[in-house]
């Protein structure tokens, strides 16, 4: 007996799900400009370490700033770098795949090696050597994420362009005499957009993740930007008087990873595309 | 399938190569400390840093005379002394019968030669400059030492007694760095690259034998591992605990004991004196009335530290207490600014170092500086851009720094200091208590000192740096105070004599099972897949995997080229002259022309030589070798735990498929794919470590303590990330599994009548495998970059922290093959994975590519 196949309207709920939940943590986001938040990451030690309360909802650290101001005000760090590092990412390897998948031949074949070769760099790896050369900071962090994206986007790009370059319409517009730039823009491009978003969101999620990691370690964003990696790496002495210092950053952590996650997801399966990285 | 099934003999017994031998010796009187900081090298006469003198101080080497804890001098290898009258001549009469620790006797002829070695010009020995008056040291008899001046010196005793003027042997001085041999209690037995230096008792030592039969130093950078390590028993204690934050639960602990006691170290909010606008005293008082002391120590201190006026030692008899010169005042502090011309708003940097105190004090600094209308812009720098940026180059405004050494007033009167603070009023005084020996004189010269820093406001003097001192209850004779850098263990000792300590000792043999594992694999692959392989095939798909290592090797290269700062100041601390640093220049390579360099070290890398490491001094294989031993079998661990968590679920979920149980797995996996493999283990660490003291919290006691105590100590790493590896692989092999189920063969079989369960891991299974294989060798990269963090939260000794430590300390050559051999590593397996993929499925084997 075969049981009923997902249906359509799974993958919509996942969407809104993911959206919801990222329209959310985003207004917080652009919220995060209210002056009180900025006072309530203000120093003060005669207000350090107090547990949650009405007053403090998410309890203060050791130095007496707000959790829940410093928790918001670091999503806007976090999201910026990821956001603009895989806009960047998106930006160069998704041109470099049409191309590639339009002009075919030795420039493919180069141009798949150099893929390769960045594909071998995990964000992490980029984001010590860029440290090295910039000095840690947000800039070397925003860099390496960037980077990392530029293989995974020219791939799909060009994966799903090489199907796209063997359809009658694009055979059609190349009788028609339009150049390869042209075809990659414009039968292209709008063709693998959908796609592009999925793996984007996706890229998204990770791209927290290794933000969060290297401001943990301390190769990312630097005092006194508010940032969850780095709140999670100064809670670790805390854990025993001040539990609640590590368990909301990464709460904030997760629950992005998993807004982006299942965008991606759902976009994913509407568009009914398989073979794109995980 | 049949190809997988006959790899997984070759995987078994290449894991089983990777497994330890079982060996535990009990051994009484052996403890562990902690320290926060690994040590450059073990050389103190040629290095600077704080963490050598930390180990080899006492310990393992001695001085004429040595300083007590009460900060007095007390006789070591001089027995007694003679002052001549003029105080320009000194005789050291030196003890008889010591021997050095490879057998060599002491004599005068050591003396002599340590000291000329520290004297002569090029010298990288810290003191070099404090050795200026003296201007001849000779070997009157073998027990026998004159030392004459050219002008009286007061601190000689003192400054002979530190642990920069140690005496070592002329037969094994230029090996010092890696294998420190002296004349004191314990010897050196090994150095665990980023892990731990072992000392053991000296059997043969001139005075009473140490209680200590070994002193393991357990190197945990971490404030948060240091206090994991703590808790769990993983370490005896700590000489000076790096969190004072957790002071508080420590001392609540019953089977430790705190102990705070004072340091020479003068924590300061640094000026440059001679860039504007802080050349004018308004604007340096302004900055003083700005802070608050007490918050910034309450705050970055947790309270522990106290209040300092000026640059000297609450501690010390002829201190003042000076704090009150310049009260906390906002307005006042404004009203200076305005008079002396700086505008509203005026931007000034604050460089700050690693150390925690620096990085919180900072914070607090910045935001009191900011209430007086200044803007101020924090840049977190390495001690290697401090030293060059600050220290030498004296490009900063303000950074947050401690003074450890004793008695070391006399930088304000150096010339091209970084305090930029020049005063000949100032230097004169100097030089007159330099040559004051009477009491009375020279306690109201320090008055004078002391006051004339607080008058001209040269710095902002915070607060003494304490030392927080944490250990077994049972554990005593440790320093509670410390007159100067060092973990004296020489008195110290366990109540009872069966007390077992935290560590072993054996060396790490991990790294050459591995590597035999490795091969032990890819050898047996080859071999199953000979015949699917042909020769043109393997030929191209060589060539193309050389051509990739070969331009990655060449990017990082590129990219280190360009880092800014200087290795070789780094390396020879703050005190080397230009010669030194030229002749380390030249033994590095460091001064011939870029393209040689890389053309040396690739040339190197194919001969398996990938450098001498600058910091540590020893080969590079060496150091990966020994850490792959820790994150090889941690990814391996990791590996096999995602695969068994993937399988678990997901035929579970295809058993009940579309049923709430499939339905909660597919949500507890998309849950799992979201947490941060790091902050589960913070997570794991708190409850399953510290809660419930099932596994170690952090560090690795090396896999010659037994594969018990090694395994324990990767269980949690490796949960961590299997976990979120694991959800991800489920799902993926959820949806393959799905695809396989709806699928015509396995209608075909339930036609038949084969039951559920045998459709499931006989049918659908292996044909959803294959995907899975191929997105697990995809995520070995990402499996890398989270086992490079995870690493930093357990305190493991593996390459990612050896990656971390490289980068913050500059050393070039480690950061470069590093970075190479992990990136070698991912292109290897991605290669090894499209090769098996084409192997497995013939399907891509009859295809020719392009």
């Amino acid at each position: 007996m075969i049981r009923r196949r997902i249906g359509p309207d799974r993958p919509i709920i996942i969407i809104i799900t993911g959206v919801v939940m990222a329209l959310v943590l985003l207004l917080i986001g652009l919220f995060v400009a209210h002056p009180a938040l900025e006072s309530g990451v203000a120093i003060d030690v005669g207000h350090r370490l107090l547990p949650p309360s009405a007053s403090h909802w998410f309890g203060t650290d050791a130095l007496g700033r707000d959790v829940l101001s410093s928790i918001l005000l670091g999503s806007r760090s976090t999201l910026g770098i990821a956001f603009s590092a895989v806009l960047l990412g998106a930006g160069i390897g998704v041109p470099l795949g049409l191309y590639s998948a339009v002009r075919g031949g030795v420039m493919d074949e180069v141009l798949t090696r150099i893929n390769d070769l960045l594909f071998a760099f995990p964000s992490l790896i980029l984001a010590t050597l860029f440290a090295v050369v910039l000095g840690p900071g947000s800039g070397a962090t925003l860099l390496a994420i960037a980077v990392f994206n530029i293989p995974v986007f020219a791939r799909v790009a060009r994966s799903l362009g090489l199907v796209l370059v063997r359809q009658d319409f694009v055979a059609a517009a190349r009788l028609a005499g339009t150049a390869p730039t042209g075809i990659a823009i414009r039968h292209l491009l709008p063709n693998v957009l959908p796609m592009v978003m999925a793996q984007g969101a996706m890229q998204l999620s990770l791209g927290i993740v290794a933000e969060a990691g290297l401001s943990y370690v301390g190769l990312g964003v630097q005092p006194p930007s508010p940032s969850w990696g780095r709140m999670l790496g100064e809670a670790q002495t805390f854990f025993h008087t001040a539990p609640w210092l590590a368990i909301f950053p990464g709460l904030a952590i997760a629950l992005n990873v998993l807004a982006f996650i299942l965008i991606g997801d759902g976009l994913r399966r509407v568009f009914g595309a398989k073979g794109l990285s995980p | 399938m049949k190809r997988f099934r006959r790899f997984f003999p070759g995987l078994i017994a290449a894991l089983l190569a990777c497994a330890p031998t079982f060996c535990q010796a009990n051994v009484p009187s052996r403890i562990t400390l902690g320290i926060a900081l690994e040590p450059p090298n073990l050389d103190p006469s040629a290095t600077s840093a704080e963490a050598t003198q930390d180990i080899v101080y006492a310990n393992v080497y001695e001085g004429l005379t040595r300083i007590g804890e009460d900060g007095t001098v007390q006789p070591a290898l001089a027995t007694h002394w003679d002052i001549s009258a003029d105080r320009l001549h000194y005789r050291f009469h030196l003890r008889s019968g010591v021997r050095f620790h490879d057998g060599a006797p002491f004599n005068a002829l050591d003396v002599t030669f340590s000291l000329d070695r520290a004297r002569r010009a090029g010298s990288t020995n810290p003191l070099h400059d404090l050795l200026a008056p003296i201007r001849s040291v000779s070997a009157v008899d073998s027990s026998t030492v004159d030392i004459d001046l050219s002008r009286p010196c007061a601190s000689l005793l003192t400054i002979l007694g530190w642990g920069n003027l140690v005496v070592m042997s002329p037969s094994s001085a230029s090996t010092a760095a890696i294998t420190p041999v002296g004349t004191g209690p314990f010897r050196f037995l090994t150095w665990r690259k980023g892990d731990a230096i072992v000392l053991r008792r000296n059997a043969d030592y001139w005075g009473p034998a140490a209680r200590l039969e070994q002193v393991t130093f357990r190197i945990i950078p971490d404030p948060s591992a240091a206090l994991a390590a703590l808790q769990a028993g993983d370490v005896d204690g700590f000489s000076n605990f790096p969190a004072p934050e957790a002071i508080d639960t420590l001392s609540k602990n019953p089977r430790l004991s705190v102990n705070i006691g004072s340091t020479e170290g003068e924590t300061l909010l640094a000026i440059n004196n001679a860039r504007p606008p802080f050349n004018d005293i308004r604007v340096r008082r302004a900055l003083a009335m700005a802070v608050d002391r007490r918050a910034v120590i309450a705050g970055a201190m947790s309270g522990f530290g106290t209040p300092i006026g000026s640059h000297f030692a609450p501690h010390n008899p002829d201190y003042i207490d000076l704090t009150g010169r310049y009260p906390h005042d906002i307005a006042a502090a404004r009203a200076l600014l305005a008079a002396a011309g700086v505008p509203e708003g005026h931007t000034v940097t604050l460089r700050l170092p690693p150390p925690t105190y620096a990085r919180r004090s900072g914070e607090i600094i910045a935001a009191e500086l900011q209430a007086i209308g200044l803007s101020v812009r924090i840049e977190n720098v390495e001690w290697a851009q401090w030293l060059d940026q600050v220290f030498t180059r004296h490009d900063y405004d303000l950074t947050i720094v401690s003074h450890t050494e004793p008695m070391d007033f006399d930088i304000y009167s150096r010339k091209n200091y970084y305090f930029g603070y020049h005063e000949p009023a100032y230097d004169a005084l100097v030089e007159k208590l330099e040559s004051t020996s009477d009491p009375v004189g020279r306690h109201d010269l320090l008055l004078a000192i002391q006051r004339k820093l607080a008058d001209d406001c040269v710095n902002v003097f915070l607060f003494e740096l304490p030392k927080l001192g944490v250990w077994r209850h049972d554990l005593h004779g440790l320093w509670r105070e410390a007159p100067l850098q060092a973990i004296d263990v020489t008195g110290a000792y366990l109540d009872g004599s069966d007390n077992i300590g935290a560590d072993a000792t054996q060396r790490s043999t991990g790294g050459y099972r591995v590597m035999v594992g490795g091969a032990l694999l890819l050898g047996v692959g080859m071999l199953a897949l000979r015949r699917q392989l042909t020769p043109r095939y393997v030929v191209q798909r060589l060539g193309i995997l050389g051509v990739t290592l070969i331009s990655a090797s060449l990017l990082i290269f590129i990219l280190t080229t360009l880092l800014p700062g200087d290795v070789a100041t780094y390396m020879l601390g703050v005190h080397a002259t230009p010669e030194a640093l030229a002749s380390l220049r030249e033994s590095y390579g460091l001064d011939r022309s870029i393209p040689r360099q890389y053309a040396e070290w690739l040339y190197g890398m194919l001969h398996g030589d990938l450098g001498v490491s600058y910091t540590y001094r020893t080969p590079v294989v060496d150091l990966l070798v020994e850490r792959a031993g820790v994150s090889a079998p941690l990814a391996a661990l990791a590996l096999a735990g995602s695969m068994v968590i993937a399988l678990l679920l997901a035929l579970i979920g295809a058993r009940f498929r579309h049923r709430w149980i499939d339905r909660s797995i597919g949500f507890a996996t998309q849950l799992g794919v979201a947490i941060p493999g790091f902050w589960l283990g913070i997570l794991l660490i708190s409850w399953l470590a510290i809660g419930q003291g099932l596994f170690p919290a952090g560090g690795f006691p090396g896999w010659a303590s037994g594969a018990v105590p090694a395994l324990a100590a990767l269980t949690l790493p490796a949960l961590s990330l299997a976990i979120p590896q694991g959800c991800l692989l489920a799902r993926i092999l959820r949806t393959a599994l799905d695809t396989a189920l709806d699928s015509d063969y396995v209608r075909t079989a339930r036609a038949k009548g084969v039951g559920v369960g045998r459709i499931l891991i006989r049918h659908a299974l292996p044909n959803s495998l294959l995907p899975t294989l191929t997105v697990l060798g995809m995520q070995f990269a990402f499996l890398l970059s989270g086992a490079i963090v995870v690493e930093t939260v357990f305190g493991l000794p593996g390459l990612g922290r050896l990656l971390f430590q490289a980068t913050n300390q500059r050393d070039l050559i480690v950061v470069r093959s590093l970075t190479v051999v992990i990136v070698a590593a991912i292109v290897v397996i991605n290669f090894v994975v499209e090769v098996l993929y084409r192997a497995a499925d013939p399907r891509l084997r009859l295809e020719h590519r392009g």
